[in-house]
């Protein structure tokens, strides 16, 4: 059952990405992430005059033998980070023009990102969301993390219709004590600057936050051969009868506006935005969002 | 508006396949599930009504497409009233009828003041035409602006004895017409005579651009009484008093008595009077025609005291000839051939011939280029001298009719023709008592049309091989029995059985007489024309032999009808006017010629207005109750207008499709 989320190809091309993800955060793998912090390791990072209150422990002797002064050696930390991916399950995730629904693919992903944390040693948790928190499993490297892991992703399924404040909220006063890289997995059908300002409170705690904005095809650039009868899938009383040029040119620009809108909120906000596609290999978003956040760093 | 293949309108059912692609093929909005309505708005509303209005513009484009082009099958037309060409460079053509009618009661001069009262009235600037027309047109001046031109051509109009043809004119003014390519406005002036129509009215029929007005000079039926014919020989050769048979007509007239006089070189020689009935006929028989030698001029009057003079006099020439001689040649102990041919001569009436006979013996010193033809009656062995002499004569245009008995069985060969005598058939002999005449050819001279021969009973026939001679007549059997052989420029007649009631029983019938009387006519070249002839006919002046000799032709006034090089080349002449014209040939061949008016001219009756009227609807299509023109109407194919609106249709359906398909496409 796994297997259907642990494509071993999938996995083979992330795994043979020189992931070496330079953030300031924890990486995903022990020592190939630099932590943010100053702690006990091999490797040199700077001198500090010493100031009173400072750990003694810190005193370069032999500095202070050939100099008399109190120099602090600092090193840099290496340490485990915390991966928390947050599942969007609202019912329009549920949508999908081929194979493979939005929900799906985010699966697909949040799948493969606990694998991959789980493979560098990194804690990694789950969210399942939406209009409320519907799971959750505490980001832990215990044994049998991937497993709970991936049998939470699993078991979402579609719920009712999103709503991003709510169980932000909860995210915020419960789930996020620690810092670390946030993946909010969602369709994120509301305002960008709702989105936002709901998700960048995150950014406050010191989290590295990334948005992967799934959608389909269809939702990118609707075809229709003639009118058609559109239900909204969040709430079965709304419909509307949508012409095919309607959809072939007005809609396409208010998405494209909503989704140039996100990228560019997030990016303000200091966040990392990422469009995904379900029409496109799963190991391909993945392998963009890769090589951006290394070339960034 | 009609279609000239109406049947196509079956196609218009082909209508049905856009009605059922676009209205019964119903499209079914099935609810699809999406995502978020979130980029979606009401006002998207009015564009799925756009889209259903392009939708049914486009199936109303397909069903009109569909509809246009059944329509072009059916090959439309309106019928298109033609415009007529501008008139303002119209000429203005005065056809003035001067035909014998329109000598009546002045008519000709009436015309001809109404004419120049039209060309005073012409603006400068305006052209016009005269002409005159009877039996044929006469341009009297060229296309001028010049009135002085114009009725000095109306003053030369003249009256003349021929008869009115307005078909003539039609034709003359159809030919102007397309020679000027100009609009004419034609000033008909005439007594419009019903007479004068011709029997196909397709003759009438003039140009669109032609437009006539006629001025009838005549509005009612005038009585008058007319010589309508006259019968009289045309030759005489006797001294014995001849028939004439005189027809007179009144057209229009009440029962009336006239008197009716036959004059002769000016001379009366006995008046009548008849009885003519209420427009009707009437006959009167002189019987006291006396020629004396040499042409005479006959002439039959009447005292009609009507408008029209002109026909109350009818000419006829009469000739007083000596009989001609034939030399009648027979056996000496054989005269019934002789009797019975010279009995059947006298019996036709006519003197024309006399017969002198001679037996074969007595042919030896005569020489038959005196004789108007010779007959050899059963003749056995004659002088070589006188068949070379036959022979000569024969060639040099003379005669010779020859009948074949016992005698002639002597001889292997006809006499002068040599035909070969194949065989003496004698009916009795072969089990058959008599052969009977099988065939005749009603075309040659000697044989009268419809005459029949089949109560003649030959008992004797000489079968003679015809070679390359025209067998007249055959018996049952095929023997030829006339035989017509063509030598030199005279012919020799072959009668295969005699003339003497032995052979055969011919004699005694009835059909012998013409049969005679023809043949020697035939063979004696025996002109038979007329007494009278129409004006307007024409007359041969000379033949192929007499090229370049001076022929005078002398018309009823007295003057020389044709001019210097006229008398020496025209091979014809047509008479103009009524009167004897004398015609002096250079071989002595003298004759006069009587020339009637035609009589359909005094049958004054005029047109009734709506021949008149058809007339005109042949030329600008008016309709006659008010005069009013109106424009002429002819069917106009709307095929090519049909096309150019479907080509339109089709363009622009492709256009609208082309849009409303290519979202489809796209979503594909």
């Amino acid at each position: 059952m796994l297997q259907r989320f642990l494509d071993p190809a999938t996995l083979a091309s992330i795994s043979g990405l020189d992931l070496v993800a330079k953030t300031v955060v924890d990486g995903f793998v022990s020592g190939l992430h630099r932590s943010p912090d100053f702690g006990f390791s091999q490797e040199f990072a700077e001198y500090r005059a010493y100031v009173q209150g400072d750990d003694l422990r810190h005193v370069d002797w032999n500095v202070f033998a050939r100099t008399d002064r109190c120099y602090l050696k600092r090193y840099r930390g290496e340490t485990n980070s915390q991966l928390l991916v947050l599942l969007d399950t609202s019912a329009s995730m549920g949508f999908g023009s081929h194979q493979v629904t939005k929900l799906d693919y985010a699966r697909f992903v949040a799948a493969s990102l606990v694998y991959m944390a789980n493979g560098q040693r990194d804690a990694a948790g789950l969210i399942v969301f939406d209009e409320d928190v519907v799971n959750y499993v505490a980001p832990s490297t215990r044994q049998g993390q991937l497993f709970r892991l991936l049998h939470a992703i699993e078991k979402a399924e579609p719920g009712t219709r999103t709503d991003f404040v709510k169980p932000f909220i909860h995210f915020q006063n419960f789930l996020l004590h620690r810092r670390g890289i946030v993946i909010v997995l969602s369709d994120f059908y509301e305002d960008p600057d709702t989105i936002v300002k709901t998700i960048e409170p995150l950014r406050y705690h010191g989290n590295e936050v990334i948005l992967f904005h799934v959608l389909d095809p269809q939702e990118l650039k609707p075809k229709f051969r003639e009118p058609v009868l559109l239900v909204d899938m969040e709430n079965n009383t709304q419909a509307l009868e949508v012409s095919p040029e309607y959809a072939r040119n007005e809609y396409r620009r208010r998405i494209d506006s909503h989704v140039a809108s996100m990228a560019s909120k997030a990016r303000g906000a200091g966040m990392e935005y990422f469009l995904m596609d379900t029409s496109r290999p799963l190991d391909e978003g993945l392998r963009e969002y890769l090589a951006v956040r290394k070339g960034i760093l | 508006m009609g279609f000239l293949a109406p049947w196509f309108f079956a196609g218009a059912l082909a209508v049905g396949l856009p009605v059922w692609l676009h209205l019964l093929r119903k499209h079914k909005t099935t609810p699809q599930p999406f995502s978020s309505l979130m980029f979606f708005e009401k006002r998207t509303q009015s564009s799925i009504k756009h889209r259903r209005l392009r939708y049914l513009v486009l199936f109303t484009l397909r069903t009109l497409l569909v509809l246009l082009i059944v329509l072009a099958f059916t090959k439309p037309y309106v019928n298109q009233r033609l415009v007529p060409l501008s008139r303002s460079n119209q000429v203005t053509v005065l056809a003035i009828d001067n035909s014998l009618s329109m000598r009546t009661g002045g008519l000709l001069a009436q015309a001809k003041q109404a004419a120049k009262s039209v060309v005073s009235g012409l603006h400068p600037g305006e052209r016009a035409q005269v002409m005159a027309f009877g039996a044929r047109v006469q341009v009297m001046s060229e296309v001028t602006d010049d009135h002085n031109t114009l009725n000095a051509g109306i003053d030369g109009i003249e009256a003349s004895d021929a008869r009115t043809s307005f078909a003539e004119l039609s034709r003359s003014l159809r030919s102007i017409a397309n020679s000027l390519k100009l609009p004419l406005t034609v000033q008909l002036y005439s007594d419009m005579q019903q007479t004068g129509m011709p029997t196909n009215f397709n003759d009438l029929r003039l140009n669109a651009d032609v437009k006539i007005e006629p001025h009838p000079m005549e509005k009612k039926e005038t009585p008058n009484f007319a010589l309508e014919n006259v019968v009289a020989p045309r030759r005489v050769y006797d001294a014995s008093k001849k028939r004439v048979l005189v027809t007179v007509a009144g057209f229009g007239t009440k029962k009336d008595i006239r008197n009716v006089t036959l004059v002769l070189n000016g001379r009366t020689i006995e008046t009548k009077s008849v009885e003519v009935p209420e427009s009707s006929r009437a006959t009167v028989e002189f019987n006291s025609l006396d020629a004396p030698y040499g042409r005479n001029k006959g002439e039959v009057r009447i005292d009609s005291a009507d408008s029209l003079p002109a026909d109350d006099v009818y000419y006829f020439a009469v000739e007083r000839l000596e009989p001609r001689h034939a030399l009648f040649v027979h056996e000496a102990d054989n005269t019934r051939g002789l009797l019975y041919f010279k009995a059947a001569l006298e019996a036709s009436g006519q003197s024309a011939f006399e017969i002198d006979p001679a037996t074969v013996e007595q042919t030896t010193n005569l020489n038959p280029s005196k004789y108007a033809f010779v007959v050899l009656s059963d003749v056995g062995a004659i002088p070589a001298g006188f068949e070379n002499e036959l022979r000569n004569y024969v060639r040099g245009g003379g005669a010779v009719l020859i009948s074949l008995g016992h005698m002639s069985v002597a001889r292997n060969k006809v006499p002068v023709s040599d035909g070969s005598i194949e065989a003496t058939r004698y009916a009795g002999r072969e089990g058959e008592r008599f052969q009977t005449a099988g065939w005749l050819d009603s075309s040659h001279p000697s044989i009268l049309k419809d005459e029949r021969w089949e109560d003649v009973k030959f008992y004797q026939v000489i079968r003679v091989a015809p070679g390359n001679a025209r067998v007249a007549a055959k018996l049952a059997d095929g023997t030829p029995l006339l035989i017509d052989q063509q030598l030199g420029g005279g012919h020799v007649l072959v009668f295969a059985s005699t003339f003497d009631n032995l052979a055969n029983d011919f004699p005694l019938h009835a059909s012998f007489v013409p049969f005679v009387e023809h043949t020697a006519r035939y063979l004696g070249r025996m002109d038979t024309g007329p007494p009278s002839v129409l004006v307007g006919s024409f007359e041969e002046l000379r033949d192929s032999q007499e090229k370049g000799s001076a022929v005078d032709v002398v018309d009823p006034k007295g003057e020389r009808a044709l001019s210097l090089e006229e008398a020496t080349k025209a091979q014809n002449i047509q008479f103009t006017m009524a009167g004897f014209y004398d015609i002096r040939r250079p071989n002595g061949r003298n004759e006069m010629v009587a020339v009637n008016a035609d009589r359909q001219e005094s049958n004054l009756t005029p047109a009734s207005p709506e021949t008149l009227s058809l007339w005109q609807n042949t030329a600008n299509g008016t309709a006659g109750d008010g005069g009013q023109a109106q424009q002429d109407q002819k069917p106009l194919s709307l095929w090519w207008y049909v096309m150019l609106a479907v080509l339109a249709l089709a363009i622009a359906e492709s256009f609208l499709g082309n849009r409303h398909l290519a979202v489809d496409k796209e979503a594909v």
